[in-house]
């Protein structure tokens, strides 16, 4: 399992490992079937994880706008349109009706629109958006506002819809000229087969729509129909399914869902009423009718018991969608949970794919993303809700916060779509900023912000923070100006005296804290920044070596803890310093009297060795005299080395740069060396550029340097075999090679350079073990590199130079 | 002719292994183990030349040296087992003559006695010479117009090819020469590949007129850069 890819939580390795990019990842997959395996995974992870948010997110939000769109709740879930309000209200709306046509009344259907609409507070009507952004409602609207209307309750278009019913009423009236004959309901009532009814005037007058079949609708055996409803005496009886259904309840009407029709103890049927008869049946499943009174050209559309059948079905199927979108996000959700560690691969291919696109870019398409999704409507929507606001709490209507939130959660809920690819634009800015480094990203603001950046930076640490506190109190300024200005606006706004005085009492006192805050802030920072110029300044003079002159802040500033903690790091330096110095001084010194305790009896040694060699002696005492001689020469030798290098070590070394030619050094190391190297058995194949090699060097320490690569060579070279000098000029340095074949063998993984080291271990070569050590110190005090490179039993001396 | 010599060091043995090797050579020995007994042996005039070391007990070297300095001119060869160029510079700035370091090689000791002792008694001063139309520089002295040289008097045999070289560095004292313009001048043949051949000749002429043709003292390498002779004070 590639628990590496941990996609909620990176390491920071791995972000890493994601900044060094596709090579790695590619050469990661070295391991094909393991990797294969969890690249499928983590695309499998990230798909069900894309369609599960999204789902959950349209359906979630689509049922969030249904709701909050819908303020008549009955419908959702009910499962017979019958058994809705709406239905009560449309039967007891034509029953009304048809009382008045059976009391001997005309219909005017505005008046008992308006009636209705105030006699109680079921008239709030909302429909799903999908039928309020239907072409074909606001058709029917208009014929219904043009036409006749048709006792159907005025609907509630939110805030913004303030123009369709009282000002279109007086004009619209086409009924006017029929007013003198009354013809029964009309044609509207007459066309409609979803609701048939039977009228028995006062006058024994009989209306009715349902082709004779009076009969069977007495005996409510209707075809198709399934709801009864009877006027008789005074009293309303209604049958459903077979079914008699109680309309009265308690009998007292208490407005809400009740049945709005007479015959309740405080709302009894009047004598108007009389020997009126009203049967009306309600099909079970409506369908749409359509009726033109030629005489006067109005359209008669459906009926309302289509509609609300209509509209309950879709509410219905509107949820069942809804719920299978959901729950289909939820499953995949739950796929992508039980991989969602393999996602990380995914997201950082992403991210990488996404590191391409300019901040300015990504910037442009949010700001797009968001205005022409939902954003114009918003800044619009918000002016309204504040204007309504004000106006709602002024006037004291329904200034209800639940209603202010809900309008709020509106404008979010009103563009689904949208509001998702904003979020998984947001998602994608979030992926990118998590998975890649910021100095990844590009922009083409960047180098500039960068030069100002760089600019600023220039000018000291003071400077820098006293500007930006001044732009800080710009800001303020700024913000209270438009604080300021906005208060006026509002109470221009509002006309409310007691919102006037609340908004510039809470104002005016928040925007003197505002300001007395800013410029207390800002004197502080001031202040903090004079202090943090001098603790930079004295920092940058630590830096220079300044290691007497402490930081003296007061004692109430905010940086007086880390001024003491400098001096403290100022006062250990300089201790570490002068013991470093004098315990340098002392290896040095000691060094130094050492080799100088050691020469002058080595003085006497030598001294009468060589005495001795000049007295005529046996040939052993000779033979040891000799020995003595020579080994004596030798701690010579290698007293003055020991010397040489702990001076080099300690940087005590004089050194005398100079330009000089370096293949002529060679050349002239070789020429003096010409006699041992002559003598031994090894070839020098030498190549050195005729053309000069100029370096800075110390002449003399150089000298040194190849003296003891050549010495080194001829001690341990292989007898016969060549040794191969050369010079090399590559990329601005000046290489020098020594390449010998080894006499013996060479061990690995040792340093040569180190000092007292042999490629033979047994120490009875004539060296000291310090000739490498200090030709790699002497170079490395001219000012040049030494390394040494081993091959088997090929030993190789390095040595460059940079070219003057 | 037994020149005296005085050998001042704290350590005995070494002043008996210089004294055994000079007296070999001829001269007379004379000891002392501190620089006090040094400055008091140095006021007899017989001591024609002092050999001191520099660190002893109750008064160093380079004191005495300075002390005798005062009261008497004669030829002082410093002994010390500080080998560093700065120490040769002190020595010498404080009127050594020479300056040999710790463990001294003894043949090279008693030549440079006897060169100091050659110059200060035999040849007198320098100016003699450079009137008489000689080139001198320290322990040599080299006619232009015959192209003799001359080391502590004596006078040296050279190859035409080395007198050649010799003219051309002791004429232009300090001056560096690469190895090809020696060539071109002293062969009057184009320099090609001629490190080498210069070298060798150097190598012979050093062998000729250093004291220790390891450590030259006038003709020298100038690394990267070519050979010079160097100027020594008279």
């Amino acid at each position: 399992m590639d628990t590496k890819w941990n996609g909620t939580n990176p390491e920071p390795g791995e972000a890493l490992e994601r900044f060094v990019g596709e090579e790695v990842r590619n050469a990661m997959e070295d391991v094909p079937v393991k990797r294969r395996g969890g690249k499928v995974k983590a695309w499998v992870s990230f798909l069900a994880f894309f369609l599960g948010l999204t789902m959950v997110l349209y359906s979630a939000g689509a049922i969030g706008a249904q709701i909050v769109w819908e303020r008549d709740l009955t419908p959702r879930f009910a499962d017979d349109w019958q058994e809705t309000d709406n239905f009560r209200v449309e039967v007891c709306a034509a029953l009304r009706d048809f009382l008045i046509v059976g009391a001997g009344g005309e219909l005017d259907f505005y008046s008992a629109d308006y009636w209705i609409e105030n006699g109680n507070g079921i008239t709030y009507y909302s429909y799903p958006e999908e039928v309020y952004e239907n072409p074909y409602f606001w058709s029917w609207k208009e014929n219904s506002a043009t036409a006749v209307q048709e006792g159907r309750p005025q609907v509630d278009f939110g805030m913004a819809l303030e123009d369709t019913s009282e000002s279109n009423l007086p004009t619209a009236t086409p009924d006017e000229p029929e007013k003198q004959e009354p013809k029964g309901p009309g044609l509207q009532y007459e066309s409609d087969k979803n609701l048939l009814y039977f009228i028995r005037c006062k006058d024994g007058k009989i209306y009715d729509n349902c082709d004779g079949k009076v009969q069977n609708m007495e005996k409510q055996t209707l075809n198709g129909f399934n709801f009864y409803l009877t006027f008789e005496n005074g009293k309303a009886s209604a049958v459903k399914d077979g079914q008699p259904i109680d309309l009265y309840g308690s009998g007292f009407y208490q407005g809400g869902s009740q049945w709005f029709l007479p015959g309740y103890e405080n709302y009894p049927a009047t004598d108007q009423l009389d020997g009126v008869t009203v049967r009306m049946a309600v099909r079970e499943t409506p369908s749409l009718y359509y009726a033109v009174d030629y005489s006067t050209g109005s359209r008669y559309e459906s009926s309302s018991m289509n509609y609300l059948y209509q509209r309950v079905q879709q509410i219905h199927s509107f949820y069942c969608q809804k719920a299978a979108v959901f729950a289909a996000g939820i499953l995949c959700l739950f796929i992508w949970f039980c991989l969602r560690k393999a996602r990380g691969l995914a997201d950082a291919k992403i991210a990488s794919w996404t590191l391409h696109i300019w901040t300015e870019i990504r910037f442009v398409i949010g700001v797009f993303l968001f205005v022409f999704t939902f954003g114009s409507a918003f800044v619009g929507r918000v002016y309204y809700l504040m204007q309504d606001v004000f106006y709602e709490w002024d006037s004291g209507y329904y200034g209800n916060g639940l209603d202010i939130a809900m309008n709020l959660l509106r404008l979010f809920l009103q563009n689904i779509p949208a509001l998702i690819v904003l979020v998984w634009f947001f998602w994608l800015l979030c992926n990118d900023h998590r998975h890649n480094p910021k100095e990844a990203r590009r922009s083409l603001l960047r180098p500039f912000f960068r030069g100002l950046r760089a600019r600023d930076l220039k000018r000291p640490v003071e400077k820098r923070i006293s500007r930006q506190a001044s732009l800080f109190a710009l800001a303020m300024a700024l913000v209270g100006a438009v604080c300021i200005s906005l208060m006026i606006n509002l109470t221009i706004l509002s006309n409310s005296s007691l919102f006037t005085v609340l908004l510039w009492s809470i104002g005016s006192l928040s925007l003197v804290i505002l300001i007395l805050a800013a410029l207390a802030l800002s004197k502080r920072q001031l202040h903090l920044a004079k202090d943090l110029g001098r603790l930079a300044d004295q920092v940058e003079a630590v830096r220079g070596g300044d290691l007497s002159t402490p930081l003296e802040l007061p004692e109430d500033a905010d940086l007086r803890q880390t001024a003491d903690s400098l001096n403290d790091i100022q006062a250990g330096m300089k201790a570490a310093l002068e013991e470093q110095t004098r315990s340098e001084r002392m290896k040095v010194e000691l060094v130094s009297n050492v080799s100088h305790d050691i020469k002058t009896p080595l003085t006497s040694i030598l001294s009468y060795a060589e005495l001795l060699r000049q007295e005529d002696l046996e040939p052993a005492a000779a033979d040891y005299a000799r020995i003595i001689d020579e080994k004596a020469h030798r701690l010579k030798g290698m007293v003055e080395d020991v010397f040489e290098i702990s001076k080099a070590a300690a940087d005590q070394l004089p050194v005398h740069p100079e330009r000089l030619d370096l293949a002529k050094l060679l050349r002239q190391t070789l020429a003096d060396l010409e006699e041992p190297i002559r003598a031994s058995s090894l070839t020098f194949k030498t190549d050195l550029p005729a053309d000069p090699v100029m370096i800075v060097a110390d002449g003399k320490r150089l000298y040194r340097v190849f003296q003891n690569l050549i010495d080194n060579a001829l001690r341990y070279a292989l007898e016969g075999s060549r040794v191969y000098f050369t010079l090399k000029i590559d990329s601005g340095f000046a290489q020098v090679s020594v390449r010998n074949t080894s006499r013996t063998e060479l061990p690995d993984g040792v340093d040569f350079t180190a000092r007292f080291v042999r490629g033979d271990a047994s120490r009875t070569d004539g060296g000291s073990g310090l000739g490498l050590s200090i030709a790699s110190s002497f170079t490395q005090a001219c000012g040049g590199s030494f390394r040494v490179e081993t091959l088997a039993d090929l030993f190789t001396a390095v040595v460059s130079f940079p070219l003057a | 002719m037994k020149e005296c010599i005085l050998v001042v060091d704290d350590d005995p043995e070494i002043v008996g292994a210089i004294a055994i090797a000079l007296e070999r050579e001829g001269y007379e020995v004379r000891r002392a183990y501190d620089g006090m007994a040094a400055l008091d042996q140095c006021l007899d005039p017989a001591v024609k030349l002092l050999m001191i070391d520099v660190m002893m007990p109750k008064l160093d070297g380079l004191s005495a040296l300075m002390r005798i300095r005062e009261r008497r001119n004669l030829p002082v060869i410093v002994l010390s087992a500080k080998s560093e160029d700065s120490d040769k510079i002190l020595g010498l700035s404080m009127g050594a003559d020479d300056y040999v370091t710790k463990p001294y090689n003894p043949q090279e000791l008693v030549a440079r006695v006897r060169s100091q002792l050659r110059r200060y008694t035999l040849l007198g001063d320098e100016h003699a010479e450079a009137r008489r139309g000689l080139l001198v520089n320290g322990r040599l002295s080299y006619d232009t117009a015959s192209r003799i040289l001359q080391a502590d008097g004596d006078e040296i045999k050279l190859t035409p090819k080395e007198a050649g070289i010799l003219d051309l560095l002791f004429r232009n004292l300090g001056r560096v020469f690469p190895a090809e313009e020696i060539y071109r001048r002293v062969w009057n043949e184009d320099a090609y590949s001629c490190e080498n051949t210069v070298m060798v000749h150097i190598r012979r002429l050093r062998e000729k007129i250093e004291l220790n043709p390891k450590e030259p003292d006038y003709i020298k390498v100038v690394w990267g850069i070519g050979y010079k002779m160097e100027r020594h004070e008279p």
